[in-house]
């Protein structure tokens, strides 16, 4: 067979994507249709910068779905094929030399890299990991940074210089040797990460506690159940997620572990949230001290409310528009953090298709082929990008009116 | 170009529009606004918020921003009009023949250079005069705004004035240029009335000896009386009314310059025997105009076809010099006729001591340095030995002007700070050391509280229902979801809201709805006392009256007290029983309302009476201004609280004012005053206020 040309590898990439296509078709057109209706979000699309920023970061969102579900990927990211190494963009599959593999899709379309992976279907699949995996991350990150930036600002005084103190100290401590520390073996060994992240999937459970006990603490004939149920089913999976067969804490038994969070996630998931909650914190911080000079707040001091009603159904509500703008940012961050982790072989797996651990592969023959390192750097760009856009829509719509 | 004769008009506005655009489209501010100023006269224009006031002003500017446009219509400056200049041309008028000055001193102040350079730079930049004579003229004008010490003040920053000397040194900027037109846009509303009162007065002295003209804006009725030679009434865009100040006020020929007039407490009017007339409805937002007289959906002379079927035009009012009204019946409506009379109420006996002050005194300490603790931490004193008694049912007022300690006292009372010393008992229970956290529901819910900026008294991210019910379940009012429900329903229609406001946000209502749904819930837990904080002040003229309105009647109907706190005495004399005066943490006199309005006087009291504009052409104030600013509650005078400000204190043998602090001494049944003045010198105290007979 023929490699395709160029006008070929696009015509069948745009066809490959076709779900995607109508998934954001389908979005955009609803949105627009109910835009007055749906409040700050429906305002982004009277703004063009946000309506890109949106298409862009929606179009990796569904290539991700789409793409795990198997309607996008054309070969396995990871099964190898000799006849493939390093082969340009259009090359015909073969699984060995000469062999062509009639069940198979017949093309690489973006080529193959230096073990004869697919890199279209490796981009592909390195969506479903960023997207799963950063928002996620940075809404940990969240939670930690709301649930001590709420109090720091609500009470002041010494635990306010105690928690900023903290928050400063962390973000004086440089990132990268941060990760190193976290991924050496004999860190691991000790079980220093598993601990950090048992503090920082607590806060979560923290969080939800807090949040239904202070709003529903007059009635406890709805309070009670409600409260048991989320603790019961939070706990378990926080037992879940930090327990580990074999690891430093094995708290549940294994017929109870719902699942086992591979080390290297784990890792990441820490070191984003270690990283980014100090400066949630002093985002939510700032933005609380305002608030809580706002009558509404003096109007619940004055009914008796509890100090945690207040912080969360006051004041948490009312600063959701410029935490929402910083929630976008910060999951941008958090992609070129978890590429960059990836590009420097930390935290996943050497053969996992995410956009980093691919660039760093494909890095090591950058002079000589430069199709294995260009899509996931592209796919990137294109991602954090559209974040960025996302948020300065965001930003300029809520500020508006 | 013709040239302009001295005699013509300095300003003259003809047939004015201006729109906004929006996203929303196209948002007419100002429609068809003509006003002629003369030379050395002032323009007071009147109205409420959104009324386009502040259009008119940045339209002379021409700074009307990236979205503002004139529509039609021109602005003819001594004879040239504006809208035909050249950019050039406009920046040489703007500073140098046009002034502005705004309400908030500090847009117009650059925080980061001494006044004195600030100053300076006006005649360097517009006349290139030498650093010198610059200099010069800025001692001049200092002295002229009446700041003491010229030259310190010139070396100051900004910030290191209060706000009273900002605006002064923002007015004394103005006259560097020795405008013919400034324009004051609400010049003094952010600042205290006996500030005001010293402000207006600097004002008027300067139009007077510069020969200024004046455009002055306000939505103070009062104000316009006292500096303005005319006056322009506006109403959702439109000027209405036009005239001299004596026509439009004694002789109104609109039915809203009316209804304005007979919703504002003028001295005489009585919560029971003369209540205020509400204009009923809000004021219509500009997109949503009624067809017709813009007023007609709140005008009690409405006629069918007539006041909604065309445009209605300016009409002069026969007879008189330049008066114009805006409505097709001038010649119909009957002026003279006195307003149908309002429901009028028994005055209510005052029940049973609900609530004593005794001897409450609030310090804080704020630490020098607050990261390390230690170094030297000073006391400020909020609260000064604050005794009084509140029955059932009754109102009493307290009137000060800011930082005097009202607030303080407020949070005290509710449980949001604890006393330093003394004692608050409610029903005979001490909570004045019980903080909110450590109360009973019942003591809690029994003391409420209505705030002041009805902007900020809701949350915004949660419906109005939902406040309500939230307050009503924290109060542990109704068995069930439902039935507090309902009871949110009846509370909303206690407060005159329709119920489908249940369901909607706070930003969907009006100014005065918002108040109103912050009335229903401080009520949600049958208070027995409530603490008004300046309910009213921040609404508009017209709906100002339909909220005290419906305080009043829940307090008749609760039969609660109300603490009524407030600086606008006008309002504190129509509606309160008792009053107590408050200055630098100190009451400095109670009585009831006639003692207090009525002399002998604390000087203080005095003072503030007589800085309180009055709408009311018969009334005659006796000019009393206070020199200065209220000193910092860190640093208080030793003595009487009020000696560094007080015109009687030579009266007093010694120098005891400043040294003792005076007794609290009973004048007459009840009414004490904070004064070392003796009985012969308090007898021989006149009024401040004299209405001439009618
Ligand atoms: N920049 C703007 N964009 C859109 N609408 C505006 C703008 N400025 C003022 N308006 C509208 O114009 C009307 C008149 O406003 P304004 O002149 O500020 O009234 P006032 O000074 O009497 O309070 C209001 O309805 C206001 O909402
Ligand atoms: S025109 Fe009609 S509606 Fe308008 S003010 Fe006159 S009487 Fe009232
Ligand atoms: S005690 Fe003296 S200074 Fe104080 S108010 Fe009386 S006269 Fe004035
Ligand atoms: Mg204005």
């Amino acid at each position: 067979m023929e490699p395709l040309s160029w006008g070929e590898i696009v015509l069948r990439i745009l066809g490959l994507l076709t779900p995607v296509w109508i998934g954001l078709v389908a979005t955009i057109a609803l949105s627009i249709a109910f835009k007055r209706r749906l409040g700050l979000y429906g305002k982004l699309f009277d703004s063009p910068i946000g309506m890109v920023g949106f298409g862009l970061v929606m179009f990796w969102v569904f290539t991700a779905i789409f793409g795990a579900m198997d309607l996008i990927v054309t070969h396995d990211a990871l099964s190898q094929s000799a006849s493939m190494k390093n082969e340009p963009p259009g090359t015909p599959y073969s699984k060995l030399i000469g062999d062509p593999d009639p069940d198979a899709y017949p093309f690489y379309l973006l080529g193959g890299d230096n073990l004869g992976r697919d890199v279209f279907s490796r981009v592909v699949d390195g969506a479903w990991i960023v997207i799963q995996i950063a928002p996620l991350a940075t809404l940990f990150a969240f939670m930690v940074g709301i649930t001590l930036g709420l109090p720091a600002a609500y009470y002041g005084g010494r635990l306010d210089t105690f928690l900023s103190f903290l928050a400063n100290l962390i973000l004086a401590f440089p990132v990268i040797l941060l990760f190193y520390l976290l991924v050496t073996p004999e860190i691991v060994a000790t079980g220093i990460p598993s601990y950090m992240a048992a503090v920082m999937f607590v806060f979560p459970i923290l969080f939800a506690t807090v949040l239904l006990n202070s709003r529903y603490h007059t009635r406890p004939s709805v309070r009670t159940p409600v409260l048991a149920a989320v603790i019961a089913v939070l706990g378990w999976l926080y037992l879940s997620l930090i327990s580990e067969r074999a690891g430093a804490l094995e708290v549940l038994p294994s017929w109870l572990d719902l699942f086992d969070i591979p080390g290297g996630i784990l890792v990441v998931f820490v070191s984003v949230v270690f990283v980014n909650s100090p400066t949630v914190f002093r985002i939510v911080r700032g933005i609380a001290m305002d608030i809580k000079t706002r009558d509404y707040v003096a109007a619940a001091q004055t009914r008796g409310e509890g100090a945690w009603y207040i912080m969360l159904w006051e004041i948490l509500p009312n600063a959701r528009g410029p935490l929402i703008v910083d929630f976008c940012l910060r999951v941008g961050y958090t992609t070129i953090l978890l590429g960059t982790l990836g590009f420097f072989g930390l935290g996943l797996p050497p053969e996992s298709p995410d956009w980093g651990s691919t660039i760093n592969e494909g890095r090591k023959l950058l002079s000589i082929y430069l199709h294995p390192a260009l899509p996931p750097a592209l796919a990137l760009l294109s991602l954090v990008l559209g974040l960025n856009l996302l948020a300065d829509g965001l930003r300029e719509e809520s500020l508006r009116d | 170009m013709t040239a302009w004769d001295d005699d013509g008009p300095i300003l003259e506005i003809e047939n004015l529009s201006i729109s906004f655009f929006t996203r929303a489209g196209e948002i007419p501010a100002v429609m068809d606004f003509s006003c002629t100023v003369r030379p050395g006269e002032a323009m007071g224009l009147v109205g409420e918020s959104g009324c386009g006031k502040s259009t008119v002003a940045l339209g002379v500017m021409q700074d009307l921003g990236v979205n503002g446009r004139i529509v039609s219509g021109s602005i003819r400056f001594k004879g040239r009009d504006l809208n035909e200049m050249s950019a050039d041309e406009l920046r040489r008028i703007r500073g140098r023949e046009i002034a502005m000055i705004y309400q908030e001193p500090m847009a117009s102040l650059n925080p980061a250079m001494r006044v004195g350079r600030q100053l300076m730079e006006v005649p360097m930049i517009h006349e290139g005069v030498s650093e010198k004579e610059a200099r010069a003229r800025a001692l001049e004008v200092v002295a002229d705004v009446k700041l003491p010490d010229p030259e310190r003040i010139l070396r100051s920053y900004p910030h290191q004035l209060s706000g009273g000397q900002q605006q002064r040194i923002v007015i004394a900027m103005a006259l560097m240029a020795h405008p013919s037109l400034l324009i004051l846009d609400e010049p003094t509303t952010a600042l205290d009335v006996t500030v005001e009162a010293a402000v207006v007065e600097l004002v008027k002295d300067l139009g007077k000896k510069y020969g200024t003209s004046m455009l002055f804006i306000s939505h103070n009725l009062g104000l316009i009386l006292e500096t303005c030679d005319r006056i322009c009434v506006m109403y959702s865009g439109e000027a209405v009314e036009t005239g001299s100040i004596w026509d439009v006020f004694d002789r109104m020929r609109h039915p809203y310059t009316q209804a304005l007039f007979r919703s504002i407490p003028l001295p005489g009017a009585d919560k029971n025997a003369r209540p205020l007339v509400a204009v009923p409805g809000n004021f219509p937002l500009p997109h949503e105009r009624p067809p017709g007289c813009n007023f007609g959906p709140r005008c009690d002379y409405f006629v069918d076809g007539r006041c909604d079927g065309q445009e209605i035009p300016m009409v002069p009012v026969a007879g008189d010099d330049r008066h114009e009204s805006r409505c097709v019946r001038v010649d119909e409506i009957d002026w003279d006729a006195p307003p149908e009379a309002g429901a009028r109420h028994a005055a209510t006996e005052p029940g049973d001591v609900v609530l004593r002050m005794d001897d409450l005194k609030k310090y804080y300490e704020v630490a020098a340095n607050s990261l390390f603790g230690g170094g030297e931490s000073k006391v400020i004193k909020a609260n000064e030995s604050i005794s009084f008694e509140a029955r059932e049912s009754e109102t009493l007022a307290i009137v000060g002007e800011s930082g005097c300690g009202k607030s303080t006292f407020a949070k005290v009372l509710l449980g949001l700070e604890t006393a330093t010393d003394g004692e608050i008992t409610l029903d005979n229970r001490s909570i004045g050391d019980v903080p909110i956290g450590r109360r009973d529901t019942k003591t809690v819910s029994d003391v409420q509280m209505v705030f002041q900026n009805p902007f900020d008294t809701l949350n915004p991210s949660m419906t109005v229902g939902r406040q309500i019910v939230r307050a009503l379940e924290i109060f542990g009012v109704g068995e069930t979801e439902a039935g507090r429900r309902a009871r949110m329903l009846e509370l909303l229609d206690l407060v005159k809201l329709p119920r489908e406001f249940a369901d909607r946000m706070p930003r969907q209502l009006s100014g005065g709805q918002k108040q109103r749904v912050g009335i229903a819930r401080a009520f949600a837990g049958g208070a027995r006392i409530v603490v008004a904080d300046e309910p009213v002040s921040a609404l508009d003229v017209s709906v100002q009256a339909a909220v005290t309105d419906l305080l009043m009647e829940l307090q008749r109907t609760e039969n609660t007290t109300l603490l009524f706190i407030s600086h606008d005495l006008s309002i504190v004399r129509y509606l309160a029983d008792r009053v107590a005066v408050m200055y630098l943490g100190h009451i400095v006199e109670t009585g009831t309302t006639e003692q207090i309005f009525a002399p002998p006087y604390h000087p203080y009291t005095e003072a503030l009476l007589s800085a309180v504009p009055v709408a009311d052409t018969r009334v005659q104030k006796k000019s009393v201004v206070l020199e200065g600013d209220v000193p910092s509650a860190m640093d208080p005078p030793p003595g009487c609280p009020f000696q560094t400000r007080c015109r009687w204190k030579h009266k007093v043998p010694g120098n005891r004012c400043e040294t003792e602090l005076p007794p609290y001494r009973d004048l007459s049944d009840g009414h004490r005053s904070l004064c070392w003045l003796d009985d012969a010198e308090l007898a021989a105290m006149e009024p401040v206020i004299r209405t001439a007979a009618e």
